[in-house]
């Protein structure tokens, strides 16, 4: 039923489409064909634009997400403990990650290029930061709201101080932080594009940005329709590992 | 008010498995409790009643060592308390466990540093003694108030700690349930012989359950009736917290 509504409403969206594209409103360099999209991702998955197939802009791309998110993440969950336990900590670098969280990633960008040049690792380390900030804030929220009588039964079952944070705190905050999890992937999505407007082949980004350049709309649009449907897929396994690792979210216990 | 000896058939070199002398605890300028002298020798079975805020649950954090005491010193075992430990079981309102563990992994929380077929086989038997045997494998959200009420107790009980410390541990649940956890914790208390100390607002409870009663009335909290639970107990009890609590209001 779900399944039928949400593929009703994507026909409903491509027909619109087609029916703008025919009725020639705009030129096809604003508004290209919904066929010419899917001549496009057939060529690009053959023969391939500039110089990569589209499964190789995909990958490359996927590959700094995964790089990126997975060191942001760990930073994050250390950092977010950090500032949740140690109240010195908070005051000195809750500010700090704010700092950086509101700060888009397009400005650091260029920092970052001067910092690491223009191979793999300006774009990663965006992307590190970009996953970060959510993680560090979740987490540290999460640590802080733990409650008490949890703590005291860990310790009055003998638990020592050292090992509360990792069998009692962090488990805890789980929830939580598989949530910012959710939300750094998202924000490292959007910002992978950002990260590939430098050097980005190949990279879904540095595809479109190069179509973009000679005003190839159908590539644009197809890199965009693949990075929408990507994220979509990415979602869809990130809530499956929610189940897995909280399956008592909303249960109460 | 005098405070009859409970402890006649203990030897008197026996410490007391709890003892608080001239204990005070303060809030923030607030005094919540005392000042308290309590023994309580080993093996008994105490229940503290009194209305909320008397500051029972502040007794209970003292004896478990979450919170110091402002003045007065607590003693288990003869020997100061200077924070939570395995000596100490507690049991919370809310049954706390942890909720991405397996009811025999709440249990075996407090066996870290038990070999791992020991471990395994006082799981066993704390699942058995509390009537889990089936629910091993489940976990906390899967279920009743009741079972996870009773893997609470198995998991304070796990290390085998000399006192056990209940803070209205069946106010929760069901009239039905609660009746059928205070038998449970009767018998368990019975065959193990820990020392427990059971918080309660409930009269009944209170004068009913264990061996000896005290009657806190506050804040700040200070032991208005100390009685050894006997017939026609439950009036005196009742009749004490009503004194206390038209004190208060007057």
């Amino acid at each position: 039923m779900n399944l039928a509504l949400r593929l009703g409403a994507v026909l409903f969206l491509l027909a619109v489409w087609q029916v703008v594209a025919w009725l020639k409103i705009w030129p096809p360099v604003f508004v290209p064909e919904p066929v010419a999209v899917w001549d496009q991702l057939l060529r690009t998955s053959t023969e391939g634009y500039s110089g990569h197939t589209l499964a190789g802009h995909l990958l490359a791309s996927l590959r700094r997400i995964v790089l990126g998110c997975l060191y942001g993440i760990g930073g994050g969950i250390v950092l977010g403990l950090l500032i949740g336990v140690v109240p010195v900590l908070r005051t000195l670098l809750n500010p700090l990650v704010t700092f950086v969280r509101t700060l888009p990633p397009l400005a650091y960008l260029s920092l970052l290029v001067i910092w690491f040049g223009i191979g793999e690792e300006p774009k990663v380390w965006l992307l590190l930061l970009a996953a970060l900030p959510p993680v560090a804030v979740a987490t540290a929220d999460a640590v802080r709201g733990v409650h008490d009588d949890y703590l005291n039964a860990a310790r009055s079952l003998g638990a020592r101080p050292w090992e509360i944070p990792y069998r009692v705190v962090l488990p805890s905050a789980l929830p939580e932080i598989v949530t910012g999890v959710r939300v750094a992937v998202g924000v490292a999505y959007t910002t992978v594009v950002a990260a590939e407007t430098v050097n980005g082949v190949p990279g879904i980004g540095g595809m479109v940005r190069d179509a973009q350049r000679y005003n190839q709309t159908d590539v644009v649009v197809l890199g965009i329709i693949v990075i929408g449907l990507s994220g979509l897929l990415i979602d869809y396994l990130l809530q499956t590992l929610d189940r897995r690792l909280v399956p008592w979210r909303g249960r109460h216990i | 008010m005098p405070s009859p000896d409970p402890g006649d058939d203990e030897t008197p070199a026996h410490s007391p498995a709890i003892e608080l002398r001239a204990v005070t605890r303060v809030y923030r300028d607030r005094p919540a409790l005392g000042p308290i002298d309590l023994a309580i020798p080993a093996g008994e079975f105490l229940t503290v009643v009194g209305p909320s805020g008397c500051g029972k649950s502040t007794l209970l954090s003292l004896v478990a060592g979450f919170a110091p005491p402002t003045a007065g010193t607590v003693l288990a075992d003869g020997a100061p308390v200077r924070g939570p430990g395995p000596s100490r079981g507690v049991v919370f309102q809310q049954p706390r466990l942890f909720p991405w563990l397996s009811v025999s992994g709440n249990i075996a929380f407090g066996l870290r540093r038990l070999p791992k077929a020991a471990r395994k086989e006082r799981v066993a038997e704390l699942l058995a003694m509390t009537g889990l045997e089936n629910a091993a494998r489940l976990k906390p959200y899967e279920l009743s108030g009741g079972m996870r009420q009773r893997a609470a107790i198995a998991r304070a009980l796990a290390p085998r700690p000399k006192v056990l410390l209940m803070d209205e541990p069946f106010g929760a649940l069901d009239a039905f349930t609660r009746e059928r956890m205070q038998e449970e914790i009767r018998d368990l208390w019975r065959s193990t012989g820990v020392t427990v100390l059971f918080i309660t607002h409930d009269v009944t409870e209170a004068s009913t359950l264990g061996t000896r009663v005290i009657a806190l009335a506050g804040p700040p909290g200070r032991i208005s009736l100390d009685a050894r639970v006997s017939e026609g107990l439950r009036e005196k009890v009742e009749a004490a917290i009503r004194d206390a609590a038209s004190a208060r209001a007057a």
